[in-house]
């Protein structure tokens, strides 16, 4: 990485407690954001991204969810220690969030100028600064122009329901974006749009974010969306990250045999058709497959993946795989 | 919004005319000739018919049902036989009564449910939680006069903190009535003292109608809660730094709250007859007393009259909780503009 690490997931562990047993989401995420990078983590459905980033915003509703180890450290502090207090105060100043779904992340009965108004009030307050409310207003009318929404005045008095799913992610945007914060993390922000607003929103953020000079983790499963808008890619795969990399370079040469699964699926427009993609399906986290979560459905399966989980091995500059088949030996 | 609230009234005003058809039914299809019952067995024939052509009985319904619904519109609902007033002078007395009773329950339950419904809810399997999830089972179990008798015993014969039964003491002049609530009427006869005392006399009874209550929506009140704690939204106001306070009260009550004033309207107009035995308890003399005197003795005017204010209660109550509700939520405001 070379730069300093903002946020520093380590060794991070989540299960749930259901009634048939304990699933074992996360076993081992390991995951650091420079100041001022932007860093996707990618994975399919159910392979725990949400639940790492509801970890580092400290919103697992525990129970059911239990932390069985690890860190999460935010300017070497350990967020998953720190008293509501100073949770509160760093979600105030430092930490956003942007949700998959613009559709349920906003509150029905409230107007969107109250929402982003209280938003601005409790983090002004943070910040030991006092605003009219006058200023107030026109602090979030811009945020708001600053999305690209049209009519921004005019929205702050509408409700979510009156706002159609690009303009209600716009309010999102604009919520997680009016404090000021250091750190985005974006949860598959756009997948519950159109194609055509997907790209808009996603180029718009892009721009906000860069603008602000803002660290960001994209969380998504689109590969695409990853390519156009991060440097450092983290593949996620059933609750650990097997591979990590500069984007271009783990896109040009994926290393583990579940990133080239996952490269080989995405559909091409030069014909050959649609490809099979990975055999098999993401395992069941009450009883997971010991050593390596991956080795049911690999092909390059050895005797030592059953047995023993295989850490990050480092295969170059910024550049780590969890895969045996690269141990130096 | 305005617009709604119109067309709402409009609806009730269809309702309460179907009512006045049953009642209508009721009063004069059901029990036989009322011009017999009105003169008793030892009037003539002659009188009988005489009386019946005053009452237009001898005319089909359509115009009985006419100068019925004028005489009604006029407030003229007969006299009680139980009573031997009008019964819109016994309505005029009882009503305030029990109303006043019936709103300083609501008020009880509304505050006591709701505190206890968002905590409960808020601090989920919390020691807070199952205390009160124990005290409402406790408290739906038990019948609102059991309560009444235990708060008495306790209260007022041991602790002697509350007075027994009745709207004042006994030795005590009311205020001249003007508007019938106690409460009101010694404030406007300029005696706060005894408007503590009305205050003191409607604790106890008021307390025992809502501890049902108090125990229901608190409880709908916590399972809306802890529906909506789950939602993306709550979990982005947290994230975007709301305080605790402002997060639960404002933005996790308001959409929350919407089943607990259906309820709660529901409840409210359910009590102005089931108030009976409370009433019995407590010596008040109020409509749901009246209600069942009237029932008991076959009062025919009288009941007329009962069925028709309860029928009214929960016309206007529907509507005013229609009216909440559009308040509270914007999807029904929004959709009955049309866009």
């Amino acid at each position: 990485m070379g730069m300093t690490s903002l946020l520093e997931i380590r060794g991070l562990h989540v299960g749930f407690k259901i009634f048939d047993g304990l699933l074992k989401v996360l076993a081992g995420v390991e995951l650091a954001i420079g100041e001022g990078e932007r860093v996707g983590l990618v994975g399919e459905t159910g392979c725990g991204k949400t639940t790492t980033v509801k970890s580092v915003l400290r919103v697992l509703p525990i129970p059911p969810a239990r932390l069985d180890g690890g860190e999460i450290l935010y300017r070497a502090q350990d967020i998953l220690k720190m008293k509501p207090r100073e949770v509160r105060h760093l979600r105030r100043t430092e930490l956003t969030a942007i949700f998959q779904d613009p559709l349920q992340a906003l509150n029905p009965v409230f107007t969107v100028g109250t929402q982003l108004r209280d938003i601005v009030l409790d983090s002004l307050a943070a910040a030991g600064q006092r605003l009219t409310r006058k200023e107030i207003t026109a602090r979030c009318v811009q945020a708001l122009a600053e999305t690209g929404m049209p009519d921004p005045e005019r929205i702050m008095s509408n409700y979510p329901i009156q706002l159609s799913g690009g303009m209600r992610q716009r309010v999102c945007i604009a919520e997680a974006l009016i404090k000021s914060a250091k750190l985005l993390l974006a949860d598959e922000p756009t997948t519950n749009l159109d194609v055509t607003i997907q790209d808009q929103i996603l180029r718009k953020l892009d721009e906000l974010v860069e603008e602000k000079g803002m660290s960001v983790l994209m969380i998504t499963h689109s590969l695409g969306v990853v390519m156009d808008l991060t440097e450092r890619v983290y593949i996620m795969y059933a609750g650990t990250i097997v591979e990590e990399g500069r984007t271009e370079e783990l896109f040009a040469r994926p290393l583990h045999p579940y990133t080239q699964g996952l490269m080989k699926s995405v559909p091409k427009l030069t014909g050959e058709g649609i490809s099979k993609g990975i055999a098999g399906r993401i395992p069941n986290y009450l009883e997971p497959p010991s050593g390596c979560r991956f080795h049911p459905r690999c092909e390059h399966a050895m005797p030592i993946c059953e047995e023993e989980r295989p850490p990050l091995f480092s295969t170059g500059v910024n550049r780590r795989v969890a895969c045996f088949l690269y141990q130096r030996s | 919004m305005a617009k709604y609230i119109a067309l709402r009234l409009g609806q009730s005003i269809f309702v309460l005319f179907g009512l006045s058809l049953l009642i209508f039914f009721i009063a004069r299809v059901v029990p036989g000739d009322p011009a017999r019952v009105a003169l008793g067995n030892l009037a003539t024939e002659e009188q009988v018919q005489k009386l019946r052509a005053e009452m237009h009985l001898d005319r089909p319904f359509a115009v009985q049902y006419y100068y019925w619904l004028k005489s009604m519109l006029r407030g003229d609902l007969g006299k009680s036989l139980y009573t031997q007033r009008p019964v819109t002078t016994d309505l005029r007395q009882y009503i305030p009564a029990t109303l006043e009773l019936i709103l300083f329950a609501t008020l009880i339950s509304l505050v006591f449910g709701q505190v206890t419904g968002v905590l409960a809810g808020y601090f989920r399997n919390s020691w807070f939680d199952n205390l009160s999830r124990l005290a409402s089972y406790l408290g739906v179990a038990t019948p609102s006069f059991v309560v009444a008798i235990l708060l008495l015993f306790i209260f007022s014969q041991l602790l002697k903190l509350a007075p027994s039964v009745g709207r004042l003491p006994l030795m005590v002049k009311a205020p001249p009535t003007v508007t019938g609530f106690m409460i009101i009427d010694s404030l406007l006869a300029g005696r706060p003292d005894l408007t503590l005392l009305a205050l003191k006399h409607l604790v106890l009874p008021a307390f025992s109608l809502a501890v049902i209550h108090i125990a229901q929506e608190g409880r709908i009140t916590r399972s809306s809660l802890i529906e909506n704690v789950q939602k993306d939204y709550i979990i982005a106001h947290e994230v975007h730094g709301i305080r605790p306070t402002k997060l639960v009260f404002k933005y996790l009550l308001k959409p929350s709250i919407i089943p607990t004033v259906t309820v709660m309207g529901l409840d409210f107009a359910f009590l102005m007859s089931n108030a009976f035995l409370v009433e019995l308890v407590f010596f008040w003399p109020g409509f749901a007393r009246y209600a069942v005197n009237a029932m008991l003795s076959k009062d025919l005017n009288a009941i007329v009259a009962v069925v028709l204010v309860i029928g009214v209660t929960f016309a206007l109550v529907n509507l005013v909780v229609d009216t909440i509700i559009t308040f509270l939520d914007p999807a029904i405001r929004i959709q009955r503009r049309g866009g």
